[in-house]
């Protein structure tokens, strides 16, 4: 079935809305799906498990209109400042939106990785090389910093002047490290 | 009339359907499959065209320009139908990425051993099969792949929870090791319902060949690690290579058993199914498949001989709907493609009998 919206991708998910004892229902492409705000979810629906698992987040419930009701009076909860995906509609569509999603619903995120990998929440294996050198240089701007604090109340002020411009070189190494990131928390 | 199937097929072999590897009777390719993000980028699922494409552009010029030659890319939109069709039935891509409004592209190494998805579910989705059972060799390479992607792009990790990835079932190290294995003996034994659940709570996933929701075609099983989060790498691969080996063990003991029982029976089966694909002049899929199993088992148990198990694995790929188009050159019906795939079974095993000798000597 194609998508009701773009008229083009393959329909993946069914979402309902009860207007007035009115029931529609869309048949959307994820892509839709996630664009779109003000349809719920079927949980009743094929396709994919981790999404029907994670509608049925709010567990207990057993009858799907129950679980309906129960949902419409669940909050948005927080939204990702990037990509403008809400906690409620992430555990609709089943997905992330991008990777600030994952520090936007930071909170509530050890809970469901605990049911989706089997008690585990956090990662333990590869670790990029360039990620173990990011954090090494951060950290070495931090003690830097230190001794420039230091430094300066000891009116040490040409030692104070050289760290800053070590501080300055490894910022700037920070910056192409991290090009494409955009996020200057180095400050 | 046409090109000769020997030709055709000589052309169209991907490195992992040669039959080879560990344990190569009973699993027929090893696969891993890493998924990888860029930092800055909003994940395919809420992208623009624009944005799609500049990951496009940053994955495609490290990889052409890295030191390994003979990557071929391939832009989705501009492939025909057809073509994206038969690399579905390849498995070296996903059926997802030959949406074509999906801005989605890959990037096939040149024996096809590695094949690197850009635009699907997540930005990067590097996969590595192997012929047989080859789980350490093929995440060595895959791993090796992303190193020198790594070494370059910015990718979405997060010291908690590992590689970002657009599902949070991937979430952590990205990988899906998996194994396709051919497992007739527990399949006519009935065990196999027992033991997919037993798999299940290990935490592997047991499904048919194509995938997500197809069902075993031709008794073939794809096993792989459900969870990605909390373990290593080296562990989730040490996980299902124990399962896989348990398995391994217990279709050859299945195996003995039914030639012990009965033989007659077997051998009657066995050959039957042999002389079907021989000689039949109309050949639907299921049964193709389900001979394919049964010729397969007979060559395993030596009581087939003279035909060569690569070309039981080719058969395997060559016999679905976008391989048939491509070699009658033209859109088939359903009940002319089980016409061409008679055919072809036809053509490819009594070449394989009468010229394949004349052939090694090139």
């Amino acid at each position: 079935m194609i998508c009701d919206n773009c008229k083009e991708r393959q329909a993946s998910v069914i979402l309902t809305q009860e207007n007035e004892g009115v029931k529609t229902e869309r048949h959307l492409c994820e892509k839709c799906a996630f664009q779109s705000q003000m349809f719920h979810l079927d949980p009743s629906q094929e396709p994919l498990s981790i999404q029907q698992f994670l509608s049925h987040w709010f567990g207990g419930i057993d009858s799907m209109q129950s679980l309906q009701q129960s949902k419409e009076g669940i909050p948005e909860g927080p939204t990702c400042p990037d990509c403008g995906l809400t906690f409620k509609r992430f555990l609709d569509i089943g997905k992330f939106g991008c990777p600030t999603c994952y520090s936007t619903f930071k909170e509530r995120l050890p809970r469901i990785f605990s049911k989706l990998h089997n008690g585990h929440m956090s990662h333990t294996g590869k670790i990029p090389v360039s990620f173990n050198e990011l954090f090494a240089v951060k950290k070495k701007i931090e003690e830097i910093r230190a001794d420039m604090q230091e430094a300066i109340q000891a009116e040490r002020f040409e030692d104070a002047a050289l760290l800053r411009d070590e501080v300055k070189a490894l910022k700037s190494r920070l910056a192409t490290c991290q090009d494409g990131g955009g996020d200057a928390d180095v400050n | 009339m046409l090109m000769s199937i020997n030709k055709f097929m000589k052309g169209s072999v991907a490195g992992w359907m040669k039959a080879s590897g560990e344990h190569a009777d009973i699993v027929m390719s090893t696969r891993i499959r890493l998924a990888r993000n860029l930092r800055g980028h909003l994940f395919p699922i809420a992208s623009n065209p624009e944005d799609a494409n500049q990951v496009d552009e940053v994955v495609k010029e490290v990889l052409l320009n890295s030191g390994e030659k003979g990557y071929e890319y391939m832009r989705m939109s501009d492939v025909p139908l057809l073509d994206r069709q038969i690399l579905v039935e390849k498995h070296l891509i996903s059926p997802q990425l030959t949406d074509s409004k999906r801005n989605g592209a890959v990037i096939l190494s040149e024996d096809e051993t590695v094949s690197l998805m850009i635009n699907e579910e997540d930005h990067i989705r590097i996969q590595c099969i192997y012929p047989g059972f080859q789980l350490e060799n093929a995440y060595e390479h895959a791993d090796s792949v992303d190193n020198e992607l790594e070494d370059k792009l910015p990718y979405a990790f997060d010291e908690e929870f590992g590689y970002l990835t657009s599902c949070p079932s991937n979430t952590g190290t990205g990988m899906r090791a998996s194994v396709m294995m051919h497992l007739p003996a527990l399949t006519i034994t009935k065990q196999i319902d027992r033991i997919i659940p037993a798999v299940t709570r290990l935490g592997m996933v047991v499904r048919g060949s194509y995938g997500e929701g197809s069902e075993a075609l031709g008794n073939i099983y794809q096993i792989s690690n459900q969870t990605t989060l909390g373990k290593t790498e080296k562990e989730i691969l040490a996980d299902l290579k124990n399962v896989a080996l348990r398995l391994i063990a217990h279709e050859r003991r299945s195996r003995e058993v039914l030639l012990a029982k009965s033989k007659i029976a077997l051998e009657n089966k066995l050959f039957r199914s042999l002389g079907i694909i021989k000689y039949a002049r109309l050949l639907p899929s299921g049964e193709a498949a389900r001979c394919l199993s049964d010729v397969r088992l007979g060559i395993d148990l030596e009581i087939i001989q003279d035909i060569d198990m690569s070309i039981l694995n080719e058969l395997m790929i060559f016999m679905q709907p976008g391989f048939l188009q491509q070699y009658a050159r033209t859109e088939l019906t359903a009940e002319e493609r089980d016409i061409f795939r008679a055919d072809l079974f036809r053509e490819r095993l009594s070449v394989n009998q009468v010229s394949e000798r004349e052939d090694s000597g090139e």
